[in-house]
């Protein structure tokens, strides 16, 4: 296949364009909606899998510490990142707990998952079967992975209980921190054109 | 989804494909490099879907705003709260920041995300030129702020898991919040199905007829 000649569309608008290698560092962008194409980033593998182990190491501390906790007249309770999913299955509205422990947990591990994953397959040039099914389903879920809205919803709940009782700021709410500027940062840094690139010479 | 010419593009990884010679009606074609699947313009149901998706959003809205979301009880006494008394009651408190953000993310967003989806549907049945540029800003911001409306529904579940001592505090989930929740999910359903290529259809057809 020459390299050159290469059709590709807008992600965004749908224009056609025509493939054309850039240089190092530097960005192509379609000529009708301004949107980027393709980037040319010499290390983003090895940076994205350091992020992702990095992101794997934090979502376990975040799920094994507490969260938050409050003191209320010498009681205290303290909440988990899974108490938090499961309490609205306590109140009985499974499904609300089934989608906030999707938004909160399976997902963002599957996003976890599926970088490794991918970004070894790349590297080692394993069959990208597996890599390429998972990409894919995790750009689809992608909106679905909601850690920086939870984190919103944490710091209000926090500003909100402030007045009412002493509340304990755990130490998983400080690796949750970590680990959302960690996939924030891998989502950045990956070019999703170059991944399905790279997945695509491996197997037809 | 957008054609151009002979040539199909896979929503979900960009990959151009050819489509196969003949097509029946409801035959399904997936993308040779992601397996998504891929649809022709003439087969699409994108509108109508969203459209439904809309109109059942919509509905959803009303007990949303108008049933309770969660009760606070404090010795034994409370009440129960919906969306703009919880923001009510934030601002009597001065906490008008945090009030802020909840009317944002719990009122305006969903509404805007109504009137935004539906006016670009109608534009798009109505094969307008105006400003495509722009609409597809608009539709790109829509898609992207429409997920923190769960703002609300998280905060209620650290609340509820947070605050449960017997007699003295507890909060407590009521059925608006599943509503609300439910509303939340449907708009962002409408705004996956919207194909947004669309908006640019009616000058790629043009530019067909011309070449
Ligand atoms: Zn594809």
């Amino acid at each position: 296949m020459s390299v050159s000649a290469e059709p590709i569309a807008c992600q965004e608008c749908g224009q056609l364009h025509r493939y054309r290698p850039v240089a190092p560092g530097k960005t192509a962008n379609c000529s009708r909606c301004g949107a980027v194409l393709y980037r040319n980033r010499p290390n983003m593998l090895d940076a994205v899998l350091a992020l992702t182990l990095a992101g794997l190491t934090l979502f376990v501390l975040t799920n094994v510490f507490p969260l938050l906790g409050l003191r209320a007249q010498g009681a205290e309770q303290e909440l988990h990142l899974l108490g938090a999913s499961l309490a609205f299955w306590d109140q009985g509205y499974p499904i609300l707990a089934g989608l906030i422990i999707l938004n909160i947990i399976v997902f963002p591990l599957f996003e976890l998952l599926t970088l490794l994953v991918v970004v070894l397959t790349i590297r080692y040039r394993w069959r990208s079967n597996m890599a390429i099914f998972l990409f894919r389903w995790m750009r689809e879920l992608k909106p679905w992975g909601m850690l920086e809205v939870f984190m919103l919803g944490v710091l209000v709940a926090v500003v909100k209980l402030g007045d009412l009782a002493t509340l304990i700021v755990g130490a998983a709410f400080w690796s949750f921190a970590g680990l959302i500027l960690t996939m924030a940062a891998a989502t950045a840094l990956l070019d999703p054109f170059s991944v399905w690139r790279a997945l695509e010479k491996k197997h037809g | 989804m957008a054609e151009h010419g002979a040539l199909l593009q896979c929503r979900v990884c960009s990959h151009l494909s050819h489509p196969p010679r003949q097509l029946k009606r409801f035959e399904v074609m997936h993308c040779p490099r992601c397996g998504a699947r891929v649809k022709f313009a003439q087969q699409s149901n994108s509108v109508e879907v969203t459209w439904a998706l809309l109109i059942a959003a919509a509905i959803l809205y009303i007990p949303a705003n108008m049933l309770p979301i969660m009760s606070v009880y404090m010795l034994g006494a409370g009440q129960p709260d919906t969306i703009i008394t919880g923001v009510y009651h934030l601002l009597e408190a001065g906490q008008w920041p945090l009030a802020l953000i909840v009317f944002v993310a719990s009122i305006v967003v969903p509404l805007l995300k109504l009137f935004t989806l539906s006016f670009l549907l109608i534009s798009i049945q109505r094969r307008s030129r105006w400003r495509q540029y722009d609409r597809m800003r608009l539709y790109r911001i829509t898609e992207y702020v429409g997920r923190w409306s769960m703002v609300d529904v998280f905060v209620i579940a650290i609340l509820v898991g947070l605050v449960q001592f017997g007699n003295l505090a507890r909060v407590d989930a009521n059925l608006g919040s599943l509503s609300f929740a439910a509303v939340v999910v449907l708009t962002m359903f409408a705004a996956r199905t919207l194909d947004e290529h669309l908006i640019w259809d009616i000058t790629r057809q043009e530019e067909q007829q011309n070449a």
